[in-house]
């Protein structure tokens, strides 16, 4: 009797199992247009590509889908599903839920080419424990984004070192323009330029550890980080007014000359331009270096995708994952969303300085941040980005500040 | 009369009262010139810092073709009078029944009713957020048009009740003490007699709680995630793009948004003021 229901379930196990391939279950949060966009097109065509599988795609809400995932990784796990790379992927890792992926990573036959190769800038923030966990399909970059015609007219070049930017400060600010304009009302700005500065004083592997609470925010490194910060918030080379402001409006007095810099993400080209700014008087330069001979990291939110260990098709969730790889897939992918490709082979849209300069930089990068308020938790984030405007605004604090910020963590990371 | 009507005051006062009152009405009606003009520029304007100034172009077709074609917004406007007339429909019609069983029948319990759908405007709603979220979820109705409709429903009738009991109230008793001598049903009363003189309050309850429906937003974000329920008022910031806050956008799609409330406010405007005062003459 036994026997007979084992076999039996192993037969209807059978029956299931086969109906199951050829469905691919793909949950994303690209509710916004041209992510939207760009999943409509990138999941038609490998189902053109591989006519045996049929694709199921739910889009979630972008805000609800940080909820959703933790609920269905659990109880209904799809066969893909987007998220980011860094230390927002590590509670997933860490609990078990997402696979591991290595093997797509180091077998060079399942890709066109060397995948490790063409990825290598991109593989330390997919890996955590020695393996990779997600492949990885965009990204966009961070930097300064300047006023050219600002520049030569005070004799300024693109300033390499700390001193260089320093310098070119002064000079704008005695030229009676800001130098830095920066909207921090909405508070993640200011973790941009806290990003750029630690990971050009300090490094990569020292931000991750900040990020990842293994340091305490008294650190004597991190105050070195906020020496750096003072030599530019306590002579005033931020806009002055900036915690009124969001970062949308900070571009006002870039587009109107009267600030000629702004740390931000390629995000801000479009709405520059849209306001007049031409490719003649808006440049990009990389964030200079601070301390000599630290291996230049950059800061480049990456969106990934991954398989839930828990899903049912795996043998076609691997291939949507290898065709997510792709070189020619990842060009068509960031062609709708005007971002950057992370396959080195892959070109972006020609006749794009911004999208070409970032491609150059993040492609020869050591590695890359997530952004502070994605590699760090949620909770420290919100703390720290408090921490970071309110230090802004009153530099003086900056004690008390560290301090504070110092217990979150210690709560934070129990 | 109070106020005292204003030729009647000291010259003065009249100059005084001639003075402010198209200052303090261009004060009350900058914000929405504000909205009127960004409808019409691009983003470009606004974020090069020309938000009161002459727009560099006139782009109001083309925000209005953005709003209608890269979001659902027709989804939304859709979805808005699904919400709104079933609510208004239901919340009058219960109110009617509710307002003449209060009105008309003395009972015990009535006084102590009538307090309870009184009382229930009192309640705010940020307190009730939770416990109806829970509700809604429990029954299967979240994220549906059907729950938001219920809910509205239910909330509405407190107000609605109170509206029509004070009106049927006022009516002369005798309309209906004449009626039941003719042998009339009790329920005939309500329909034949009750409900053809409740006419212009009904009228006028629809206007408000057509308003006030389809101004809500607390309750459509509360209850409902997806864009197959979303109502307008909620769904206009959809529009927004991914890390750009569209302005121009937003202020064009709540120019379509408040254009049915206030289509509705001119046609009915008689029956509006009337609805706004007539609960204020008899308590």
């Amino acid at each position: 009797m036994k026997k007979i229901i084992i076999s039996l379930i192993m037969m209807f196990g059978i029956i299931s199992s086969t109906s199951f391939a050829g469905t691919l279950v793909i949950n994303t949060d690209t509710s916004d247009a041209a992510p939207k966009e760009a999943f409509e097109y990138i999941i038609k065509k490998f189902e053109e590509e591989n006519p045996d599988v049929t694709v199921k795609w739910n889009v979630f809400d972008h805000e609800g889908y940080k909820q959703s995932i933790r609920n269905f990784l659990n109880t209904d796990p799809p066969d893909v599903a987007n998220w980011y790379a860094g230390n927002r992927m590590l509670p997933f890792v860490r609990a078990g839920l997402f696979e591991d992926v290595s093997d797509i990573w180091k077998d060079s036959g399942w890709v066109d080419g060397n995948l490790s190769e063409n990825m290598e800038h991109a593989k330390k923030s997919m890996t955590i424990g020695g393996k990779q966990w997600g492949i990885p399909y965009t990204y966009y970059q961070w930097g300064v984004y300047y006023r050219k015609d600002l520049f030569t007219a005070n004799g300024i070049s693109v300033p390499k070192t700390w001193d260089d930017f320093v310098a070119a400060c002064a000079t704008l600010k005695a030229a009676g323009i800001t130098p830095i304009t920066i909207g921090s009302k909405y508070l993640w700005t200011t973790a941009g330029v806290f990003d750029y500065l630690n990971l050009r004083t300090n490094g990569y592997e020292f931000h991750m550890d900040l990020t990842l609470g293994k340091i305490p925010y008294t650190d004597p490194k991190v105050q070195a980080v906020f020496d750096k910060w003072d030599e530019l918030v306590k002579p005033g080379y931020f806009l002055e007014n900036h915690a009124a402001l969001s970062w949308q409006e900070a571009l006002t007095p870039m587009v109107n000359g009267e600030a000629a810099m702004y740390v931000m993400g390629n995000f801000a080209v479009a709405p520059l331009k849209e306001a007049g700014l031409r490719d003649s008087n808006l440049g990009f330069f990389q964030f200079p270096e601070i301390t000599p001979g630290i291996p230049m990291a950059e800061e480049a939110p990456t969106d990934t995708v991954h398989i839930p260990s828990k899903a049912k098709n795996k043998t076609d969730a691997k291939r949507f994952l290898i065709f997510m790889s792709r070189a020619d897939v990842q060009e068509e992918i960031n062609k709708i969303l005007g971002q950057l490709p992370i396959n080195k082979n892959s070109s972006v849209k020609k006749g794009d300085p911004f999208l070409k300069a970032g491609l150059n930089m993040l492609n020869n990068a050591y590695a890359m941040a997530q952004f502070y308020d994605r590699d760090a938790p949620a909770q420290m984030a919100s703390e720290g980005m408090k921490g970071f405007q309110e230090y802004m605004s009153n530099p003086d604090r900056r004690q008390k500040i560290l301090e504070r910020l110092e217990k979150v963590r210690q709560k934070v990371y129990k | 009369m109070f106020p005292t009507p204003i030729h009647q005051r000291p010259i003065v006062n009249q100059y005084i009262y001639k003075i402010f009152l198209p200052i303090s009405l261009i004060i009350w009606l900058i914000p929405i010139f504000g909205i009127l003009m960004t409808s019409i520029r691009g983003l470009g304007d606004i974020t090069a810092g020309n938000m009161w100034g002459t727009p560099s172009e006139f782009l109001l077709f083309s925000n209005l073709y953005d709003v209608f074609t890269n979001t659902p917004m027709i989804k939304y406007t859709l979805n808005s009078f699904k919400v709104t007339i079933p609510t208004m429909l239901g919340a009058v019609a219960l109110s009617c029944m509710t307002g003449f069983a209060l009105a008309n029948y003395k009972f015990k319990t009535n006084l102590i009713i009538f307090f309870i759908f009184i009382a229930g405007n009192f309640v705010p709603f940020q307190i009730l957020m939770i416990p109806v979220r829970d509700l809604t979820f429990k029954i299967g109705l979240y994220n549906t048009i059907t729950g938001l409709v219920l809910f509205h429903v239910a909330f509405q009738t407190g107000f609605c009740t109170l509206f029509m009991r004070n009106f049927i109230k006022a009516l002369p008793q005798e309309l209906i003490e004449a009626a039941r001598m003719d042998g009339a049903s009790e329920f005939k009363i309500f329909w034949r007699i009750i409900l053809p003189l409740t006419r212009p309050a009904i009228a006028a309850l629809c206007v408000l709680i057509f308003t006030f429906i389809w101004n809500d937003y607390f309750w459509a974000t509360v209850l409902i995630q997806g864009d197959h329920a979303m109502p307008i008022t909620a769904g206009l910031k959809s529009l927004n793009g991914q890390w750009i806050t569209a302005y121009h956008l937003l202020s064009t799609g709540s120019i379509v948004a408040a254009i049915p409330p206030v289509i509705m406010f001119f046609l009915m405007q008689k029956h509006f003021i009337a609805g706004l005062t007539l609960g204020a003459t008899k308590g």
